[in-house]
């Protein structure tokens, strides 16, 4: 992105919705500062974003001094480790200063992890570490590393690894900035001299990016739908037979290797894989049966193998998934594939598989990594899968909607917890559409500052049945005011559809709380459906436009259907 | 003269948004008062890159307006 260009967003940018993060930094935050709102509100539309800066210099008083915000950004340039390290200071680099700077620089970090867990109590923090070179500053050349060049690096990674450890710090990858900023690229020595500020444009641009996904990373996709022939193996399956397709070095196929490893790696961390292709469907359960098949058969589901058009079987996956077409990615070598998936599937994000490019099918690991990279993995992650695979096989017993004897049947059990610091309740806010009672996505700082409201509660509610567990499945939450409860926020999965569970936890809420109503906070949005559908059970003529809704325990109990799950309260109020 | 005055125009825009078009020409550091020593750095590197140059601060110390920026961008 070019300074102009920036520019240009931060004139369209503006809404109700206001945002402040902090930089801290020692330098002239200049043009990082100005890339960095651009990258916030194209990441946030509608969202005004004021960045908070601090005293030149003064990294450190900096970190100590940022209060109240939605996150933090710092970035850390060797010179604000010890002045000495960079080119405006000319206390010298004489050969006996060098163990002064490395004592220095040590006492620094130990200061500056203090001050960074502290901050992350309070929001999350980005920390970009030094980008910039050291100086030249010992007698040796240039090839060969120096002495404290490497100590002042090995504090340096000792500083990074004990900050990363902790919860609300994110260290900035150091690779993926090298992967697009050349490190000869980075450093205006002018502008540095003049103004204090010392990156070149290319380099603050791109440090702003990676820092803003960094702190604030998208949503990630949760599934991929992968095409098998010259994809996933190379081959033509229907006639090379199981033995004759490979993915090995010596095969010449290593590519596809790389591939199943990638999709085997996202699979564990939670992400659905799916198969649509056209094979002779016996062929394709022999293939993967294969013992060598580095993506094993138990983390695909479902496998659609048939002769019909690829969009029809992309069609059943999504339904069998339950989730929206634009969280999905579907990865063909065929354009004309991806093309008919994307005129009937205009949402799902179509990626080429190129067989004989193993520089392209790198690059294709990388772009799936960024879509579906997360944070933390949690435990509903890894159930996920088996939690599909469960339902599915369960509405094979029985209709696609259960009948009351069916789920009494199912030894359904809910748990409600108290969830004030449980990241996966603020995970499913974040991500959920269809079963969302307003579509209002947090800030950690936001989400953090709404569990302080006077009367705030939040829980998350977990379900099991003979079929297996679904994990912590839905989020309720708002405060108690008087004999009143207003909820504001209140998402369910739709991995949990038709089990009543959200009549479960209105019931469960109207018993914990005593209240005489309940006010939800409702707005319509494009995609929570099933929410209204929920509500025109209770309401005459459906939810309506945004507003309050309210519902009194009499009327609850008079049109909500027989409940027979097992109650499990752990949700203290 | 006038691509000059019309690619300077499209960088005061960006630095200045909140300036009326018709007041560019007669704009300097006395009469805009967002037009401090950081604004400068904005509007020269935006000067950069617009007109596809590097930049040297010092050739344009003193070059406080736009009649004064237009005429060492015109001079180059």
């Amino acid at each position: 992105m070019r300074l102009g260009e920036a520019l240009q967003i931060l004139g369209r940018a503006g809404g109700e919705r206001k945002m402040r993060v902090h930089l801290l930094c020692g330098f002239m935050p200049l043009h990082l500062e100005t890339f960095i709102k651009a990258y916030l509100t194209l990441r946030f539309p509608g969202t005004s974003s004021s960045l908070a800066g601090g005293l030149y210099g003064d990294l450190e008083g900096n970190i100590q001094g940022a209060r109240e915000g939605d996150g933090a950004i710092a970035v850390i340039e060797w010179s604000d480790l010890d002045q000495r390290l960079g080119f405006r200071a000319s206390a010298g680099w004489q050969r006996e200063t060098l163990d002064d700077i490395v004592t220095q620089v040590e006492e620094k970090c130990r200061r500056l992890e203090a001050h960074l867990i502290e901050l992350a109590q309070k929001m999350p923090v980005a920390v970009a570490s030094p980008s910039l070179g050291l100086p030249p500053m010992t007698h040796l050349p240039p090839s060969q590393a120096n002495d404290c060049e490497v100590r002042l690096n090995v504090i340096l990674a000792g500083f990074l690894q004990r900050i990363a450890g902790h919860g609300g710090i994110r260290l900035v990858s150091g690779s993926k900035l090298a992967s697009i900023s050349p490190s000869n690229a980075r450093h205006d020595v002018k502008m540095d001299l003049h103004a204090g500020f010392p990156y070149t444009l290319s380099h603050a641009d791109v440090l702003a990016e990676v820092s803003v996904q960094c702190l604030f990373p998208a949503p990630p996709k949760k599934g991929i739908i992968t095409d098998l022939d010259q994809t996933l193996w190379k081959g033509i399956l229907g006639d090379v037979g199981v033995e004759g397709i490979s993915w090995s070095l010596e095969d010449k196929s290593q590519g596809h290797a790389i591939y199943q490893q990638a999709l085997a790696s996202l699979a564990d961390s939670g992400v659905l894989v799916a198969i649509a292709s056209k094979n002779d469907p016996k062929l394709v359960e022999a293939a993967l049966q294969r013992p060598d098949l580095l993506l094993l058969p138990s983390q695909i589901f479902p496998v659609e193998a048939s002769w019909g058009v690829k969009s029809e079987a992309v069609g059943r996956i999504l339904e069998a998934w339950n989730i929206g077409a634009d969280s999905v990615v579907f990865v063909d070598d065929s354009q004309m594939e991806l093309a008919e998936v994307a005129e009937k599937y205009p949402g799902v994000e179509g990626l080429r598989f190129q067989p004989d490019d193993p520089a392209a099918i790198v690059d294709l690991v990388w772009q799936l990594r960024a879509r579906f990279g997360k944070s933390e993995v949690l435990e509903e992650d890894r159930l996920r899968l088996k939690s599909i695979r469960a339902s599915a096989s369960a509405l094979r017993e029985n209709t696609v909607e259960p009948s009351a004897d069916f789920l009494v049947r199912s030894e359904a059990k809910v748990t409600l917890e108290t969830a004030s610091a449980d990241p996966r309740a603020f995970e499913l806010v974040n991500k959920t559409n269809q079963f969302n009672l307003n579509g209002v996505r947090y800030t950690e700082a936001e989400w953090k500052a709404l569990a302080r409201r006077p009367g705030a509660f939040l829980a998350t509610v977990s379900y099991e049945d003979r079929f297996g567990p679904l994990g912590r499945i839905a989020v309720i939450g708002g405060y108690r005011e008087k004999d009143r409860c207003y909820v504001d926020t209140w998402v369910m999965s739709c991995r949990a559809f038709s089990r009543q569970i959200e009549f479960q936890s209105i019931r469960q809420l109207f018993a914990k709380s005593g209240a005489s109503e309940i006010r939800f906070r409702f707005k319509p949005t494009d995609r929570n459906g099933p929410l209204q559908t929920f509500f025109a059970h209770f309401f005459n003529g459906g939810a309506g436009a945004e507003g309050e809704l309210q519902l009194r325990p009499d009327d609850f109990e008079r049109l909500c259907p027989s409940l027979s799950h097992q109650v499990n309260d752990k949700w203290s109020m | 003269m006038v691509n000059v005055n019309d690619k300077l125009s499209r960088c005061f825009a960006l630095a200045f948004p909140e300036l009326d078009p018709s007041q560019y020409s007669t704009a300097s550091t006395e009469n805009v008062s967002e037009w401090d020593s950081i604004a400068q750095l904005t509007l020269l590197t935006l000067i950069g890159e617009e007109f596809g140059r590097e930049i040297d601060f010092e050739e344009f110390e003193g070059a406080t307006s736009f009649k004064a920026l237009a005429e060492v961008l015109q001079v180059q």
